[in-house]
């Protein structure tokens, strides 16, 4: 009899696993929420809203990291997922603050949402007033995503009034309001937060910008001293050797990933071939 | 209050007997799965997730003990006739009532107080240490403890009157509508005419409202909970279950139980 029940119980696993498979080539994408109003989950969560609310930003950090894992660029169900989530918990500091990086990045790392991330934010300080981490978060988002310098300075300025907070806050609110965009701006802000994380996804992310960033800044260095260099020869250098050479530069000069640069058909400075960074800097060039 | 406290006592003493403490073996089961699992499955919520489902769990199996075992004060006395023996002797019906009050909240107490150690015992195992406001969570469980309180004394009184499967749904009826009392005072977008809505407002006041006794997510998040909530609730608590009782007393001595 027990011989019976563990082959029945084999074939059930079996032909589960088959049913998996065939399920998988469905896309069942509306099955991570079956639910989308914010108000009636709370509702239905009776008293236990704060326990459904991380539950929700488990879902969340599943689906992200699913999504990546499929290299699946849709990633329309986060948004609603985090928005349930602050709802039913509007302290849950994590899901503002790594959520709205999920939400605010470009595809492939995050959603390209920089609107709903604004949003997440802006309903964090609403619901904590005291954090001013979501200051700098929403500050980084209008900076970075949504390239609104102005609002950017107006989010850094508000978080360096409450108490508590690093002089950082205000120096970065002055420098976007007088500079805008800039490599420096930028490289400050990505170091800001790389320094200040306690999470490794977060310094990873920060580092993988802040060597991106770098890069840019010694492009823009090369590119000056191959304007020199042209200026000097009247002929454009046709690669990095040629600006070594000509006393311009002290050495082959490498990029974070240690791959020396190049100049291109233009003449212009650009990451080596070879360089794991070039295709992030094709991206970033169209 | 001899009578009460004999009956109190017996009332736990089933109850322990009864292994309603089982579920504290399913508790502790929870606890340590939840400690090795959420910190791999999530982010930073760590110490949320154990506290508020560590809070859940000891909201939601205090609630099945206090309506299943509440409604069953009365009845299953009733059904097994010892409830005839006892009343022939010099005990009131009220002593009966308040005494079967008193000893299921001595063992909600007790099953209370320790899921309540297991869950610091999981929050010290997975943070290495308690913070300052994990001490608002016995507030919490407190507060939770009222409110299991208010619900045994209304299981209590249902049963005096209706069968135990109607006590049950007229329970657990009460204290999802009582979630809601709050709600139907500010009702919008809802077209009603005054006196409609008078009703309405005198209905939120006269559900219990459970509400009052929701600090989970102050808790969950180590916020502070001010001391005028905790007494307002214990008031609040106290007032309304000296209502309810009262009322099952009153239904309960005219009770034809021949």
């Amino acid at each position: 009899m027990g011989a019976v029940l563990l082959t029945g119980m084999v074939c059930v696993w079996q032909l589960q696993e088959k049913v998996d498979a065939e399920r998988r080539t469905l896309k069942l994408d509306n099955d991570e929420l079956a639910m989308r109003s914010p108000a009636v989950m709370k509702r239905l969560s009776l008293e236990y809203a704060p326990l459904m609310g991380a539950i929700y930003w488990t879902r969340a950090v599943q689906y992200f990291g699913g999504k990546h894992r499929e290299h699946d660029p849709d990633l329309g169900q986060l948004w609603p997922l985090l928005d349930i989530a602050t709802t039913l918990d509007p302290n849950l500091i994590v899901a503002y603050h790594f959520g709205a990086t999920f939400l605010s990045d470009s595809p492939p790392r995050g959603a390209g949402e920089p609107e709903h991330a604004a949003s997440l934010l802006e309903r964090g300080i609403k619901a904590n007033p005291e954090h001013w981490r979501f200051y700098q978060d929403l500050g980084n988002v209008y900076y970075f995503d949504k390239k609104d310098y102005l609002k950017a300075s107006q989010a850094f300025e508000a978080g360096g009034k409450l108490p508590g907070t690093p002089p950082f806050m205000k120096i970065m609110a002055a420098k976007i309001a007088a500079e805008g965009e800039s490599l420096e701006t930028s490289f400050a802000l990505w170091m800001e937060l790389y320094q200040s994380t306690r999470d490794n996804d977060v310094r990873k992310n920060a580092e993988e910008h802040l060597r991106m960033v770098k890069m840019q800044m010694d492009l823009r260095a090369l590119d000056r001293i191959a304007d020199d260099y042209e200026k000097r020869t009247k002929e454009r250098a046709a690669c990095i050797n040629e600006l070594a050479d000509a006393g311009l530069l002290s050495g082959q000069p490498l990029d974070p990933a240690g791959f020396p640069y190049v100049l291109g058909q233009t003449g212009r400075a650009e990451p080596n071939p070879r360089s794991p960074l070039r295709q992030e800097w094709l991206k970033g060039k169209k | 209050m001899r009578n009460v406290q004999t009956v109190a006592a017996n009332t736990f003493r089933e109850a322990v007997r009864d292994r309603v403490l089982y579920n504290l073996v399913f508790f502790a089961l929870l606890m340590i799965g939840v400690a090795i699992l959420v910190g791999q499955i999530s982010i930073g919520i760590e110490r949320d997730v154990i506290v508020s489902l560590g809070l859940t769990a000891i909201s939601v199996i205090g609630i099945f003990i206090s309506i299943f075992l509440g409604v069953a004060l009365v009845s299953k006395e009733m059904d097994k006739r010892t409830l005839y023996a006892l009343l022939a002797k010099p005990v009131k019906r009220w002593e009966f009532l308040l005494g079967k009050f008193v000893g299921l909240v001595m063992t909600l107490t007790v099953n209370t107080a320790a899921m309540s150690a297991g869950l610091y015992i999981a929050l010290w195992t997975v943070n290495h240490g308690l913070q300052k406001g994990d001490a608002y969570i016995l507030a919490a469980v407190y507060l939770i403890l009222l409110k299991l309180a208010l619900i045994v004394a209304l299981a209590l009184l249902f049963s005096c009157f209706t069968t135990p499967f109607l006590a049950i749904l007229f329970t657990a009826g009460v204290y999802v509508a009582g979630l809601f009392a709050g709600d139907l005072r500010t009702v919008h977008g809802v077209e009603l005419d005054p006196g409609a809505l008078q009703l309405v407002r005198g209905i939120s006041y006269l559900l219990p409202n459970f509400e009052n006794f929701n600090v989970m997510g102050a808790a969950v998040h180590g916020h502070g909970i001010p001391g005028t909530i905790v007494w307002q609730a214990t008031l609040y608590a106290i007032l309304y279950i000296a209502i309810v009782l009262t009322g099952a007393a009153i239904v309960f001595s005219r009770r034809n139980l021949k």
